[in-house]
């Protein structure tokens, strides 16, 4: 199930921490609006906008594989073997910024004690005091810091195309952070030009009751729709999906490719994608994301389409094979992925970001002739599937209101860590310095030290970042495949038509209403239940707040200029 | 009637039947449920140590589970203590247990002897404020209001301040201060010892176990504490070790969700688990003796 799954675990858990800790902090919030709050909640989106006009760099490295302005990021075989500067100096002179960030790694050792900090600064030409947060907490930090004072410059917001995780958002945004279509917005962002080389569909994303407040940082559009063993497919006599026909050549193959005596099964999922990989099903069933409009305005829900319910009844088919790895439902993302490197799992739902070098050559130590590839969506009843452009930010960046002059420093530091695969500073800011954090191999490509797996953990590229790259460095064939499938998912990937859109009963129940949902989905392909319970589930979902989101963001579309 | 012969050799041997030789058959039954139990309790240690010491191909080979190493690594524990993060943590966690369990401990005592007398002015007032908390929460921002106002922000010392004292470990102080005889405590007053002498030289003396165990309440609850240092720590040289165990763990589970694809070495995870796990681990068996006494006395006299 398309929307609930999407959420996942992270962000029905932030969704869930956010509003807990907002109880407290709600009403502080709903003040900040300062009697605006009527004019800020009629909701726009990203065609009224003034986007920031996209300037491609005239000298940027030429990719081995082009990307496209749609989004499909440039494939790169190797780091360019002489990377230009991006700056002749530093673009500030002095100064001190703060920025706030997720963290998904153990946290980097402080500044005093680490080169790559010290030279990014040095580069940089300021220094920046970065709040990094474990990823989980991160809303829970930053509601707490909202309604108790102290935001720093730069903030990263992560409820960009999905459950708004600040309560009252457009109110917030309105109060307390800078409308960046006056410093941005058209031919202004040429003053940035790394800024201006990313392309519109990022921009767009980043817009809120029709102004412009966030920097996102790129993604490839699509997440996919899983990751496959090819070397399995193969052996059993099909080698990628357009090999596959329709639904019921899909099911053929998910039983051959399920052998439990061999310990071996066709799917394996995780509790933090509602058990069973749904996503994959929906795409392939051409699920509309997240909702469908029609020609009139109105809006229909993934879960409410004749789609949804066929991949529905389809899963329930399959997890009656026994094509589901027993017990995987509960298992944890990484327990699903060991499964998938060691040849246990043969598809699971997992996005393209997730294959890397290191994840070849995990599972080619298990078995030299694996082979983990993309999966493109074929379509169900013949003809191409569908895709979601579910992954086309990871977030956004928000700038604290402050005057025009300090802005525009501000706006310098995103820039410069907007600074593109290929350049100096990217490898400063991604690796470290050079002899200290990491070496370059025979093919230029930056090998980390011990102590470089350490520094880089430096959260710059949470702050501002390019567009994103396709880079495997010593696995060619993986850098041609994602970059394939980036090529092939980008074009069906469908748009989520609300993902601009804002409706208040959306941000406040949202994550509640659609967990119901999923559960009893879960339930039904377990076989716990029927599938009338999913019915019931549905006219529940409709009833108690599902018609109301549907018929806000029908009017926020209804009231926004269209392009 | 075989309870009946049963019965009949037992007072045969003149031991009452709980002193008697237990059956063959209860004894294999006992020894089975203690290794069973055992195995329940021990597997996941194991679990987690033998998954530190293997490379991440063999953890993925064994679907995430590993019991025995194939190919034992100090890999990860290598990476954990490189970098000094985690040692720094450690340190830092160490001192913070240190100094919070002390102060905390000198705070508790201080405050349960106070209101265990009686006709201590206030001393209701003091006990009704302490048990509010107990009952009533505060919630996350008035407790973040608090530490910024009080300048504890981005300060070791938040991690101690706004914890000092539980009002439950206070109650289980208290409790026993007023069991304690007042007799012993009348003949001291005669022997002309004042109240801190009271306390130091016949209170504390006599209250050895359940101090222990509230000390070790105490120390457990500042070691494993991540909350407060996620909310009021912004820099994270200065994060204890549960917080970087936090986002090691955590944080890196969260990622893949998001679809960042950063998953961290499980083997690294594992390790931070151990070298958290052990320090504290290691106090309790010198404070298992005083456990049972100390519990009973918060469980029943409370």
């Amino acid at each position: 199930m398309h929307t609930p799954q999407s959420l996942g675990r992270r962000g029905f858990l932030r969704g869930v921490g956010a509003a807990a800790a907002l109880t407290a902090g709600g009403s502080t919030l709903a003040a900040c609006g300062s009697g605006k709050a009527a004019a800020v909640n009629k909701a726009g989106n990203a065609a009224q906008v003034q986007l920031p006009a996209y300037t491609p760099l005239a000298n940027g490295p030429k990719p081995d594989l082009p990307g496209t302005d749609a989004g499909v990021p440039a494939g790169f075989y190797s780091y360019p073997a002489s990377p230009t500067a991006a700056f002749a100096s530093p673009p500030l002179s002095g100064g001190k910024f703060s920025a706030m960030t997720p963290l998904f790694t153990a946290p980097p050792p402080a500044r005093g004690s680490n080169p790559a900090w010290q030279a990014v600064e040095k580069k940089l030409g300021a220094s920046v005091d970065i709040t990094m947060v474990v990823g989980d907490d991160f809303d829970t930090k930053l509601s707490t810091l909202i309604a108790g004072g102290g935001l720093p410059d730069l903030i990263q917001y992560d409820g960009l195309a999905g459950i708004p995780t600040i309560s009252n958002l457009p109110q917030f945004l309105d109060s307390q952070i800078a409308d960046l279509t006056e410093i941005i917005g058209g031919d202004k962002v040429k003053d940035y030009p790394h800024l201006a080389a990313i392309p519109k569909v990022f921009w767009e994303q980043c817009t809120v009751a029709g102004r412009l407040y966030f920097i996102p940082i790129p993604r490839g559009i699509s997440a996919g729709a899983g990751l496959f063993r090819q070397d399995l497919f193969a052996a059993a006599g099909v080698n990628s999906s357009k090999d596959i026909k329709n639904s019921d050549d899909f099911f053929t193959l998910l039983k051959e490719l399920t052998n439990p005596g061999k310990d071996r099964y066709a799917l394996a999922g995780n509790a933090g994608n509602g058990g069973y990989s749904g996503a994959i099903f929906e795409q392939i069933f051409g699920v509309p994301n997240k909702w469908r409009l029609d020609g009139g305005g109105k809006l229909t829900a993934d879960i409410e389409t004749d789609e949804f319910k066929a991949a529905l009844e389809f899963m329930v088919k399959v997890a009656k094979a026994g094509c589901f790895y027993p017990g995987s439902q509960g298992w944890t993302k990484a327990k699903m992925e060991d499964a998938f490197q060691s040849g246990k799992a043969a598809l699971i739902y997992d996005g393209l970001p997730a294959l890397s070098t290191s994840v070849w050559a995990t599972a080619r130590k298990i078995d030299p002739n694996a082979k983990l590839l993309p999966f493109v969506p074929f379509g169900a009843t013949g003809g191409p599937g569908v895709a979601w452009q579910d992954n086309v930010v990871f977030a956004g960046t928000m700038l604290k209101k402050a005057d025009p002059a300090k802005l525009a420093d501000v706006m310098k530091l995103a820039d410069f860590l907007a600074a593109p695969f290929g350049t100096e500073e990217y490898l400063l800011k991604t690796y470290g310095v050079e002899g200290t954090d990491y070496t370059l191999d025979a093919d230029h490509n930056p090998v980390q030290t011990a102590q470089g797996k350490n520094d880089a953990n430096v959260t710059w590229k949470y702050i501002a970042a390019p567009q994103l790259v396709t880079y495997n460095p010593g696995v060619d064939d993986l850098t041609d495949a994602v970059h394939q499938a980036y090529t092939e998912l980008v074009p069906i990937a469908l748009k989520d038509p609300t993902a601009t859109l804002y409706s208040p009963t959306y941000s406040k129940q949202g994550v509640a209403l659609y967990k119901a949902v999923s559960d009893t989905v879960t339930q039904v392909i377990g076989g716990q239940s029927g599938i009338s319970a999913f019915d019931d589930a549905l006219k529940t979902w409709r009833s108690n707040g599902g018609d109301q989101i549907r018929s806000e963001f029908e009017q926020a579309y209804a009231s926004a200029p269209k392009s | 009637m075989a309870t009946v012969e049963i019965d009949a050799k037992r007072t045969l041997t003149g031991r009452p039947p709980w002193m008697e030789r237990p059956s063959r058959f209860g004894r294999g039954g006992k020894i089975l449920g203690i290794v069973l139990i055992s195995v329940v309790v021990v597997y996941p240690f194991l679990a987690v140590v033998a998954t530190s010491l293997s490379s991440e191909s063999d953890i993925a080979a064994s679907g995430g589970l590993v019991i025995l190493p194939s190919h034992p690594t100090f890999d990860a524990y290598r990476y954990v203590f490189s970098g000094g993060i985690v040692s720094r943590a450690l340190w830092i966690s160490f001192a913070v247990t240190v100094a919070g369990t002390a102060l905390s401990m000198a705070a508790t005592i201080g405050m349960a002897y106070g209101l265990s007398r009686r006709g201590v002015v206030g001393g209701r007032f003091f006990l009704a404020t302490a048990l509010f908390t107990m009952l009533f929460t505060p919630g996350v921002i008035p407790m973040f209001l608090t530490v910024q106002k009080l300048g504890l922000y981005n300060t070791l010392a938040s991690l101690v301040v706004p914890s000092l004292v539980s009002a439950f470990n206070l109650v289980v102080l208290r409790s026993f201060f007023m069991n304690l005889p007042a007799e012993l405590l009348d003949a001291a007053r005669i022997d002309g010892l004042g109240d801190w002498r009271t306390l130091t030289r016949v209170v504390l003396p006599l209250s050895k176990a359940v101090l222990a165990v509230v000390a070790l309440f105490y120390a457990v609850s500042y070691w494993n504490a991540f909350f407060n240092a996620l909310l009021y720590l912004n820099d994270t040289s200065k994060w204890p070790l549960a917080l970087v165990l936090r986002g090691l763990v955590i944080g890196g589970e969260a990622t893949s969700a998001a679809n960042e694809g950063v998953v961290p070495q499980q083997a690294v995870q594992m390790a931070v688990v151990v070298v958290s796990v052990v320090p504290i681990a290691a106090v309790y068996p010198f404070l298992q003796r005083y456990f049972t006494k100390g519990v009973l006395t918060g469980a029943v006299k409370g």
